[in-house]
């Protein structure tokens, strides 16, 4: 009697084992690497049971990935560069897929048909490297401005109206702060800097590649952020040292006027049990100047598949799921996260599964703009940081930072091939 | 006999070769390794995220980029300045607290227990606990400083180019100075208390006996203990890149944290080697030319 249980259980396992080797049994295997913290974990495990039903003999494994995003970014480079062949799909932040596509890590998708024209501009343009798309827009992320409707009747229709307005309720000792934005040096400086940016109507790269950082408009926006901090004061100086979590806190006590940061601090705002803010703010794009437009810095997440994958054909198959509607509207309702699919905000479903009024985040959909869409990204990115914290905290004029930024990301270009060509030395 | 003798010492020596050769061999493959492997790594040009540039043998050209990179200097300027005045202060203080230590006659076992306690405590840890007492809002070293209005009401350390360094300098030396404290302790102790009897009873002063007696004799300690600490200093790296990130700008940033931002941020594995190397011959020349100088004196002074 023992010994046969003792024999099932040997049956049992070897069974197990087998199974779990995949192909040789039939059933193929994909594996997916992406962040799957809290409720994004639950819809991304529903989601992929779900593939898995819809597809037999198909098994996706989900490899999560650290949170942080160099962290991750560290993993992948790793991976991909070694040329492994899985994870087959992986999760991208927005400014990665030019880095990736210009490697030769992740497979153009052209050759598979997809309904290219649904999906948010900005978010599409940071999928293409060099003309062909290497990335689906999976949700997007777009920068905005909190507002207090407790102490204000409009939200400010310009970059001056703020300033006043900021002082204004500053001065008078209404709010211990007026504005806070992210001014810590790490990649939330470079989306408040490109905000500002777009409202001087300036930029960082122009169409052809050219830098275009150090340009007057360019100047003007820095010395504005420069101008909050240190001498108007409506910026407190601590911001340098503050991301999203700090200036969410400063807004949550009621501690600042306006604040600048993504949809996600919007649910957590609206929690009247630790919120003194609940039911009192509103979002608005955040406002320009005259000579720019309104500008909201583009985050968000693609999908890819990398392009040592056995299974290229399977792996679309599992982007083209996550990314279809259906998928995306689940997302929204239970992880807050914006699809980027333009026709879903034409729905019910989504006007019901967004906290925030549906109208308000179209509007800072149309003012969404990516990032410099470069391989050299990031460390063009740590370039800026390291120039504008220099500039903020009084060791640089904003010109001379600027000037020195630009010089240096002419040479990153240089150096790595791919200044444009009116710039190569 | 003779003979006898020399077969034994040489079955002895052959024995000591093979007792060594797993150290030897571990040496080898954990530390000399990979320091010549970040050497060739260093002569090349190769960066992670431009495959396309390939991996040529770029010879000494990352080093000259080093050169005429002021991110680079201004890094090299901030480790050598961070030591130069950090180490000193820590000599001081752990002098200091080595005599009490020495001298306490009641609640011995509790005082070098004190004392030793920063040292036992994670430096991630203790930096982030000396970052949230200089916090500029809630911090409790500079809510008081504010409320005294010796500091503005905006006045945050990490905002700050030059006092940022104080954090970082007052965690460095809070964790560290127990460590050289307790070397300069056993260094008291190997000091003969006759001496001291004898110099009394000649009616020498406690600062004289100090003076004559107990520094010269603490030489050796101290000589060991500045090296270490020098060498630990030269490649300070988690104090700042917990407390500023290096910031505001690059006005904190070391020659390690710098290292490792052109290695694990940037991907550039060439040139983030070139510096890793700079900081292994900077800490190497340092520790060549102490022992060299003092280290020479101190066996002199013995003969």
């Amino acid at each position: 009697m023992k010994c046969s249980v003792r024999l099932w259980l040997v049956v049992v396992l070897v069974a197990a084992w087998a199974t779990a080797c995949g192909e040789r049994n039939g059933t193929t295997r994909l594996t997916f690497s992406g962040s799957a913290l809290g409720p994004e974990a639950v819809v991304l495990r529903r989601q992929l049971l779900r593939f898995g039903e819809r597809h037999p003999g198909i098994e996706v494994e989900l490899r999560v990935t650290p949170d942080a995003a160099d962290q991750r970014h560290q993993l992948y480079v790793q991976w991909l560069n070694a040329r492994a062949p899985d994870p087959d799909v992986l999760q991208l932040d927005v400014i990665w897929t030019a880095e990736f596509a210009g490697a030769g890590w992740i497979l153009p998708l052209d050759p598979f048909a997809l309904d290219a024209d649904d999906f948010v501009p900005a978010a599409l343009a940071a999928s293409r490297w060099r003309g062909r798309l290497y990335a689906v827009p999976w949700f997007v992320d777009v920068g905005l401005l909190y507002w207090r409707t407790d102490l204000l009747a409009a939200p400010p229709r310009s970059l001056s109206e703020l300033r006043e307005a900021a002082r204004r309720l500053r001065n008078a000792g209404t709010t211990r702060f007026g504005l806070v934005w992210q001014g810590a040096r790490y990649e939330g400086l470079t989306t408040v800097f490109l905000e500002h940016l777009g409202a001087f109507g300036g930029g960082i790269l122009d169409a052809q590649g050219r830098v275009t950082v150090d340009e007057p408009a360019a100047i003007r926006a820095l010395t504005f952020m420069c101008d909050a901090v240190s001498l108007d004061g409506f910026v407190p100086s601590s911001v340098l040292t503050w991301q999203e979590e700090q200036t969410r806190f400063a807004f949550q006590n009621g501690d600042a006027a306006f604040m600048r940061n993504w949809p996600y601090a919007w649910g957590l705002l609206q929690d009247g049990a630790r919120s003194q803010v609940a039911n009192r703010f509103a979002v608005a794009p955040f406002p320009a100047e005259a000579e720019g437009r309104p500008t909201a810095a583009l985050g968000g997440a693609q999908l890819a598949v990398n392009a040592w994958s056995a299974n290229p054909a399977l792996a679309w198959a599992l982007v083209r799921f996550l990314t279809a509607p259906e998928q995306m509207l689940e997302r929204a309702r239970l992880a807050t996260q914006l699809p980027s699919r333009r026709s879903l905000y034409d729905t019910a479903e989504l006007t019901e599964a967004l906290p925030i009024p549906i109208e308000q985040v179209r509007q800072m959909l149309d003012a969404a703009v990516p990032r410099p869409v470069t391989p050299v990204y990031s460390e063009l990115s740590e370039i800026l940081q390291v120039r504008l914290h220099r500039a903020l905290s009084g060791q640089q004029t904003p010109e001379a930072a600027l000037r020195e930024a630009a010089r240096e990301i002419r040479a990153l270009l240089a150096r790595s091939g791919l200044a444009s060509e009116e710039e190569t030395p | 006999m003779s003979g006898q003798a020399t077969a034994i010492e040489r079955e002895e020596r052959r024995l000591a070769r093979w007792l060594v050769a797993p150290a030897l061999v571990f040496i080898l493959l954990g530390s000399l390794v990979p320091i010549a492997a970040t050497a060739w790594e260093a002569l090349h040009g190769h960066d992670l995220r431009l495959p396309w540039l390939g991996r040529p043998f770029v010879g000494l050209a990352n080093f000259v980029e080093a050169i005429g990179d002021p991110r680079f200097t201004s890094a090299l300027l901030h480790t050598v300045g961070f030591a130069a005045i950090t180490v000193p202060l820590e000599l001081g203080l752990g002098l200091a607290l080595a005599l009490i230590m020495h001298t306490a006659r009641r609640g011995r076992a509790l005082i070098r227990l004190a004392a030793l306690l920063p040292w036992a405590i994670p430096t991630v840890v203790a930096a982030l606990v000396w970052r949230f007492m200089f916090d500029a809002q809630a911090g409790i070293i500079t809510a008081p400083l504010r409320t005294l209005a010796l500091v503005g009401e905006s006045f945050d350390w990490f905002v700050h180019p030059l006092a940022a360094w104080v954090p970082i300098g007052a965690a460095d030396i809070w964790k560290t100075t127990p460590f050289v404290a307790i070397l300069l302790l056993a260094g008291l102790q190997t000091i003969d208390p006759a001496l001291h009897e004898a110099a009394q009873m000649d009616g020498a002063g406690a600062v004289r006996r100090f003076g004559t007696i107990t520094l010269p004799l603490l030489r050796p300690a101290l000589v060991v203990a500045a090296a270490f600490r020098m060498l630990d200093a030269l490649r300070l790296f988690d104090v700042a890149y917990v407390m500023t990130g290096g910031g505001p700008g690059t006005a904190t940033e070391p020659l390690s944290l710098y290292a490792f931002i052109a290695l694990m941020q940037r991907l550039r594995f060439g040139y983030g080697s070139a510096l890793s190397v700079t900081v292994f011959l900077l800490t190497f020349a340092f520790a060549l030319i102490w022992v060299r100088t003092l280290g020479r004196s101190l066996v002199g002074d013995r003969t």
